[in-house]
């Protein structure tokens, strides 16, 4: 059971769309199955080193809509667990290295789909085995390396601090034993990543851009740390850095003079929603702008309207609409891109 | 994947014909079979040139399949240590070689080494102009530099970062905002800079100064300027006059920039940085004066305020100028308590012209009107 990330094959051109928007549930539902069916296409084969995260975006999109179970459960255990590498760590595919990010998709899956028992029986103690194939990757300085060949990136230590949370491996989910890293050093580095503008760049000194504001909020919001960093004046800045990434077609963009972008509408506002600045924007602007980037045919999302889909794009989109309040859709949390009745049951 | 600024395309279109399926059958299965062939001889660990041929053509057509990328550095290693470990003793010690690894000062492990990463970095330039947003080709330039600076001497290792600071001056001639690209540019400068033992924040600095000119709107290029500013100082060990006239003329450059275009978000952004640098609540901009006094603080908020209150004239529905005003000026309330320069009616006044040019934000603005009790 794998999902290909290829492209939709919808064919609506842009002012074409129609006057009423509406999200099309079914048919996001019947792309994102079609996924694992493109195996006649060489796109599919090159984009292997996605599939897990391609599961990750697929399923989060699924339980969104309210249909959790439009995915076979056992297939999709058994495609995690052959990603499964002997460190502990899960790489994108059968076959392919373990890397950190894939072992963080790997930890969402099980959690979304309670497969963690069906683990175990391959990989006896297994949560543990992974919390430490995580924890290892921490630097002297804090941060996190994505593999044994050492790239840094928040990104990476965003998603080990998500992946321990899941599993109940961080020191205060803990607190009887040794921690397994060190928090405080990692918050202090993501605080070395932030600019006089509030934002944050992917390492100290870097320019900010929205995709990394989402991992450092997200860090010290998993941390427990969000609030009292930034305080009122932090958020105010940071809001307003935030919500100038709008632009009126109701998208928002990455960093200033750049285009709009579902994906990026999501690390932003998810990040206003983090520090409660969410009405800094124009919430019915954003919508419709994400509902313009549906294929109102084939189902997925696109970066933009009228533009090619991929279910990256549709995670994306959906989420975002779960954050804006878009009636039937279920609650998302906005750290861990997760169904927020999942993420409640996180030990604190 | 996730495919950006791809037009959709129609449903006829994308129906093929029966000879295009054919084609593609056999690409995928050219392509499965060159991934096998990789996958087997890793698996036996059989390190030889054929293998590291047959990753290059694999990641050639694939770059994002970063588990081959893993494989290629497994073999890489394993030549080096083989180099290493050879010494100059070795049996098969070809004489020409020899002879240039003793011409330019290094053992032959040491030239050996320099070879293949010197080929290998250029096996990557026409990769990365192909997909400049990889990370994984930036990734194994990193590596292979810093293996190099690992086995090579100083003189050596500093030649190969100087190349990249070639490298990354071309592709940001190309595109200006790569990400990836000014990222790149400060890792390789503060490589050169351990290596040399010698700050390059100067010709850095000019470098920001040449970029902005040659595009105002680039932030890019603003931001390292910012990241700048408290090294060129600390290197000049400016007095407290020479910082004032410093930073007279950053608000002089910005204020000329800001007159060509106000409705340039990049240009506020610095304005914003250098005025955040006299905030002593703002710990991410380290002041400019030095010392950095309330009476300073108080003057340089009245002479923007003046000067950004002007910049209004022709350009009254630019809603910078409003948020600029009404930033600057809450400030300027916090230091100054006698508050002579701004009133509550000006205030309003651009609080409403915000509102009626900035709806989008009205959340924003609402907030703001509560907290500064308009
Ligand atoms: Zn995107």
């Amino acid at each position: 059971m794998s999902l290909a990330a290829g492209p939709g094959r919808g064919h609506v051109a842009v002012g074409q769309l129609p006057e009423e928007l509406k999200l099309v549930v079914d048919k996001h539902v019947a792309y994102i199955q079609s996924l694992d069916t493109r195996k006649d296409e060489l796109e599919y084969h090159l984009t292997e080193h996605l599939r897990i995260g391609g599961i990750y975006w697929g399923l989060t999109a699924l339980h969104l809509l309210g249909h959790p179970d439009a995915l076979p459960r056992e297939g999709l255990i058994d495609y995690v667990l052959s990603c499964l590498c002997e460190s502990g760590g899960f790489g994108a595919a059968p076959g392919h290295d373990a890397h950190i990010l894939y072992t963080g998709y790997s930890v969402q899956i099980l959690t979304m789909i309670d497969g963690f028992g069906a683990l175990e029986e391959r990989l006896p103690d297994c949560k543990q085995k992974i919390a430490r194939f995580v924890a290892s990757h921490q630097q002297p300085d804090g941060t996190f390396a994505g593999d044994e060949w050492g790239e840094i990136d928040t990104r990476f230590l965003f998603s080990a601090l998500y992946t321990l949370s899941l599993l109940g491996y961080l020191p205060h989910q803990r607190p009887s034993e040794p921690p397994l890293i060190n928090l405080p050093a990692a918050t202090a580095y993501i605080k070395a990543c932030q600019n006089f503008d509030g934002a944050f760049g992917v390492s100290p000194g870097a320019e900010s851009h929205s995709g990394q504001v989402f991992t450092c909020v997200g860090a010290l919001y998993i941390a427990g740390e969000l609030d009292s960093y930034l305080g009122e004046e932090g958020k105010d800045r940071l809001g307003a850095w935030l919500s100038e990434r709008q632009l009126p077609s109701g998208g928002l963009n990455g960093r200033p003079e750049k285009l709009v972008d579902v994906c990026y509408s999501w690390w932003v506002m998810s990040s206003m929603a983090m520090i409660g600045r969410l009405h800094w924007i124009d919430k019915a602007k954003l919508t419709a702008f994400i509902l313009q980037c549906q294929d109102p045919d084939e189902g997925g999302m696109a970066d933009r309207p009228g533009d090619m889909v991929d279910v990256f794009h549709t995670v994306f989109g959906v989420a975002g609409l779960s954050l804006l309040g878009y009636p039937g859709l279920v609650e998302v949390d906005p750290a861990y891109c997760m169904p927020r009745h999942i993420t409640a049951q996180i030990s604190k | 994947m996730a495919s950006h600024g791809i037009p959709r395309v129609s449903g006829a279109s994308l129906d093929k014909s029966e000879q295009a399926k054919q084609k593609e059958r056999k690409q995928i299965d050219q392509y499965k079979a060159l991934e096998s062939e990789v996958t087997d001889r890793i698996k036996a660990r059989d390190y030889s040139n054929a293998t590291f041929q047959a990753t290059s053509k694999l990641l050639s057509q694939n770059p994002e399949y970063y588990t081959i990328w893993n494989h290629r550095r497994r073999l890489l290693q394993d030549v080096f240590a083989r180099e290493l470990a050879t010494g100059p003793s070795g049996p098969l010690i070809d004489e020409t070689d020899a002879a240039a690894a003793q011409k330019a000062g290094l053992t032959l492990a040491q030239h050996e080494i320099a070879l293949l990463v010197k080929e290998d970095l250029l096996f990557l330039i026409p990769l990365l102009k192909q997909y400049p947003k990889c990370y994984w080709i930036w990734n194994h330039r990193s590596w292979l530099l810093s293996t190099a600076t690992q086995h090579l001497p100083v003189h050596n290792s500093s030649e190969l970062w100087q190349g990249e600071l070639g490298l990354v001056t071309k592709m940001l001639s190309l595109d200006s905002r790569n990400f990836h690209g000014w990222g790149y540019r400060r890792q390789v400068v503060k490589e050169i800079e351990q290596l040399n033992g010698s700050s390059m924040a100067e010709s850095e600095f000019t470098y920001t100064t040449k970029m902005v000119e040659t595009n105002l709107s680039n932030f890019s290029a603003w931001h390292n300027r910012s990241q700048l500013i408290p090294r060129i100082l600390s290197d000049r060990q400016a007095s407290s006059k020479q910082r004032q006239t410093f930073f007279d003329s950053e608000f002089e450059l910005i204020t000329r920039a800001l007159y060509t275009d106000p409705y340039d978000q990049s240009l506020w952004f610095y304005h914003q940085y250098l005025m955040a640098t006299l905030d002593a609540s703002n710990d991410q901009a380290l002041p400019i004066l030095d010392p950095c006094t309330n009476t300073g603080r108080v003057d340089y908020l009245e002479r923007e305020i003046d000067s950004i209150k002007e910049m209004l004239e022709g350009a009254e529905d630019c809603k910078y100028i409003y948020q600029a005003l009404l930033e600057y000026s809450s400030r300027y309330i916090e230091v100054e308590a006698g508050n002579k320069k701004v009133s509550t009616v000006e205030l309003r006044e651009w609080l409403d012209e915000l509102r009626k040019l900035d709806p989008l934000r009205a959340g924003r603005w609402r907030d703001w009107q509560e907290q500064l009790k308009l």
